[in-house]
């Protein structure tokens, strides 16, 4: 037990002088007193921070939010920047992490135990059975259709995505892992997207993943977060003309680069939205995926969601059944994301198109 | 609103200039701070204030009629009939889906066809703390513990923005007549409510999310290809991370609520270092466990009976505790082997004073073998209350018989290190900690501010971008 004092003159509690320390030794304080210190830690640490700060607004999404966000950080990082405050943050390597979690690649499932060789890929010219027919030379991919995989030589497959990813990848990974020939790797990231490369780039992290991964099979659920503006300059809202073939772009130019080292690439489309605005956004975004998948050499398999987690319409619903009778809940009360059981009908869905595709997993 | 982000910061700084400037006005005062607990409580969906302001109009409705009653048996029905709808409301929003659709598969297996009505009903944030704060409100007025409130103390009682996400779960006795009696503006403990709240975010920000991403989430997103010593570090990691991010929310509430005037009750005394089940008990979520035995278990007759229906009430109250937490098989699992764990210990220690043994064998080795025990058993409930369901909790289980051989690259020095540590710091005294409160309390103010800055720029600048919500929101 400390010995009880009364502060001296200089101390904090000296304002209210006369009165003793209390038997636990801390000196209390005025509210005033309590808010000047709580407002100047406060100061010290936004002028220490403020250029991550400045950061994250710049990476949030475009809004009032965001403007107001710079409005107030910029100063403040420019400022810190000038006294080269920003140093003792950026010695932590603060800046360098990645948002939408700090998880990486998770892989799982037998490693391979012969080198690994990339699916084989070779000039075709038109007029053959895969060629476009439009007398320009075109690279394809000779997939490995019928492929046997043992726990010695794995189908090596990748699955990427945002938050809706998670859900359905982490049982997709479980399950192919479960067959014991399947080495599953899954790299997917909350609230990121094809639209802001500026807060996570996934183009970046699809190369790198696919490097460590090199799979012979790819697996992408992206969509959800990307009904917004594209920042510029010049930046493109949502709503403007040049929106859709600008998204277009992307989604090719993201599907290419996953066909890139001959895998075979499944794209998973989003599932209806209890949120009629964001339902209808989800239903154009399908439509341009599904289009760009279809347009791909060799085309991109396309898995439309609506009907198995929507009803029959493709309309939203939290209940499904199962072929067994069952009823099962496939969303979160949030009318966005997936439960483990709406994450495993997704998950069966792409197992039966890569049984389809002559994959015996 | 989440404690650790700016919006909070700054409707902080607002809620506590204007809980002092009002502080003399008792009214005005108690208007203000239910006013801004509706803003803190509103901010994710203004619909769910709708929830808390029918929950308390139900339970303050059900308090005065309690107290209105003159004859035992009125009063008794007033009590079980405020009660029931308080658990119906918490019933409808937290327990439909996973009732109506275990129903709808049992009646369909049963032939019986589909009667029951399948509705996605939204989970209001917290909405399990405030009906087990408002439920014992009015138990209490039935037991003649407390006088009705008035109507805006009550509000207050229910609504007070600190406890109100994720406890501590406050009993009227405990928070009204601080809501009634001025607080002293000139004498606040900021010393002790700065160290809860840094000690807080620090729990939280830090060592919460880097268990949870560099060991708990990896292994249980795909157990099957971890060892068994990531499968392990896993469940001693999320043990970590649970603890670091439920004290670590409570000690910020205790912290805010210190800086406005009021005392919450401690929620956490050093768990792991519990030598039983029973002792674990008493020092986790301690306002949640003193609820229960207060609530439940004694009015289903505690330990009174004999030894089998003690054992019975001791499972009653564990499993419900365990639903209490979500609606799903894998906390009536965890509910259930709390409930095994306490019966054991419960038969053991009559045995051992049927003998004329203590209660508890002592001795420094028995102490701590007692303790690792103990906090095994615990980690073994954490694997299935933090699965996503019973496949997945068998899965990692699963490894530690089939994980051996494999290497374990998750399990870095610094992964034992700051698992390590975390369970060593339930060790410290509290006088130690009371210490370093007092010397800070002594600095200069611009030794404070460099502190508290430093502190902050510590926590924001070793934690990850965007912090997770607290564990304990979505109960």
């Amino acid at each position: 037990m400390t010995t009880p004092s009364t502060p001296t003159p200089e101390q904090p509690g000296a304002a209210r002088a006369g009165q003793p320390v209390p038997a636990d030794g801390r000196v209390r304080a005025r509210w005033t007193r309590v808010l000047f210190l709580g407002v100047c830690s406060f100061a010290l640490w936004f002028l220490l921070f403020a250029p991550t700060l400045q950061h994250n607004a710049q990476v949030s999404p475009v809004g009032k939010r965001r403007t107001v966000s710079l409005d107030i950080t910029g100063p403040v990082a420019a400022l810190s920047r000038t006294l080269q405050l920003s140093r003792i943050v950026s010695v932590t390597g603060r800046e360098d992490q990645k948002p939408g979690g700090t998880i990486g690649l998770i892989v799982a499932g037998p490693k391979p135990t012969k080198p690994v060789k990339p699916p084989t890929t070779s000039s075709t010219q038109p007029g053959d059975s895969t060629g476009n027919g439009s007398g320009v030379p075109t690279t394809t991919t000779t997939l490995p259709n019928g492929k046997h995989p043992t726990s010695a030589d794995p189908l090596r497959v990748l699955i990427v995505g945002d938050s809706l990813g998670i859900d359905m990848g982490g049982q997709l990974q479980y399950d192919l892992a479960g067959t014991g020939v399947v080495n599953a790797a899954l790299d997917a990231r909350e609230s990121t997207g094809l639209t802001r490369p500026d807060y996570f780039n996934w183009p970046a992290e699809l190369a790198t993943d696919l490097k460590t991964a090199s799979p012979e099979v790819v697996v992408i659920m992206i969509g959800a977060n990307d009904a917004q503006d594209f920042l510029g300059p010049p930046d493109v809202p949502y709503t403007s003309p040049q929106w859709n073939p600008m998204y277009a772009q992307r989604v090719s130019s993201f599907m290419q680069e996953a066909e890139s080292g001959g895998a075979q690439v499944i794209w998973v489309g989003m599932p209806p939205m209890e949120n009629p605005g964001l339902s209808a956004q989800m239903t154009d975004l399908d439509g341009i995926d599904q289009t760009e998948a279809a347009a791909q050499k060799p085309p991109v398999v396309y898995i439309s969601t609506d009907k198995s987690l929507g009803t029959a319409q493709g309309g939203y619903t939290a209940f499904i059944t199962n072929a067994a009778g069952q009823v099962v809940n496939v969303r979160t009360p949030d009318g966005t994301h997936l439960t483990p059981g709406g994450g495993q009908v997704v998950a069966q869905q792409v197992i039966n198109e890569l049984v389809t595709l002559g994959y015996k997993v | 609103m989440l404690f650790p982000t700016i919006d909070f910061a700054i409707f902080f700084a607002v809620a506590f200039t204007v809980c002092w400037l009002l502080n003399p006005y008792a009214g005005w005062w108690k208007l203000g701070m239910i006013g801004l607990s509706y803003v803190f409580y509103g901010w994710v969906g203004w619909s769910y204030c709708l929830l808390l302001l029918l929950t308390t109009v139900v339970a303050y409705g059900g308090g005065t009629w309690v107290s209105a009653m003159r004859s035992e048996r009125a009063r008794r029905i007033a009590m079980g009939v405020s009660v029931a709808a308080l658990l119906g409301i918490l019933g409808w929003f937290k327990y439909y889906g996973f009732v109506s659709v275990n129903l709808d598969n049992l009646t369909h297996a049963l032939g019986f066809g589909r009667a029951v009505p399948l509705l996605q009903v939204a989970l209001p944030i917290a909405i399990s703390f405030f009906t087990f704060m408002a439920i014992s409100y009015v138990v209490d007025v039935y037991r003649r513990v407390l006088e009705p409130a008035r109507p805006l103390d009550f509000a207050l009682y229910i609504s007070f923005f600190p406890h109100l996400l994720a406890g501590p779960i406050v009993r009227g006795n405990e928070l009204l007549p601080q809501i009634r009696r001025r607080r002293d503006a000139e004498n606040i403990d900021y010393a002790r409510a700065f160290w809860l709240i840094a000690a807080g975010l620090f729990k939280k920000v830090v060592i919460s999310s880097y268990v949870s991403s560099d060991i708990v989430t990896p292994v249980f997103t795909s157990p099957t290809q971890h060892s068994a010593p990531e499968a392990i570090f896993a469940a001693w990691g999320y043990a970590v991370q649970i603890y670091c991010d439920f004290s670590g929310y409570t000690d910020i509430a205790i912290g805010l609520a210190l800086l406005l005037g009021i005392r919450f009750p401690q929620n956490f005394n050093g768990p792991y270092t519990a030598r039983n089940l029973q002792d674990f008990w008493r020092r986790w979520h301690m306002t949640l466990s003193r609820w229960l035995r207060d609530y439940l278990y004694i009015p289903l007759g505690g330990s009174a009976g004999t030894e089998s229906k003690t054992v019975r009430n001791i499972m009653i109250t564990m499993v419900l505790g365990g639903l209490w937490h979500g609606a799903a098989w894998t906390f009536v699992i965890w509910g259930g082997l709390q409930g095994v764990g306490q019966s054991f210990g419960h038969i053991r220690r009559l045995s051992r004073e049927r003998r004329g043994l203590p209660g508890v064998a002592d001795g420094p080795v028995r102490v701590w073998v007692q303790r690792f025990l103990t906090f095994q058993f615990v980690c073994l409930g954490w694997v299935f209350f933090n699965a996503s369901g019973t496949a997945q909790a068998f899965a990692v289980l699963g490894r530690l018989i089939h994980g051996w051989g494999q290497s374990s690259p998750l399990v870095t020095p610094l992964l034992v290190l700051v698992v390590a540590g975390t369970i060593a710091s339930q060790f410290v005294p509290e006088l130690t900690v009371s210490h370093l409160q007092a010397a800070f309390s002594r600095q200069k103010t611009t030794v404070q501010v460099g502190i508290l800055g430093v502190a902050l720029l510590g926590i924001t600048t070793f934690g990850p971008v965007g912090v997770a919500p607290f564990i304990y929101y979505r109960f």
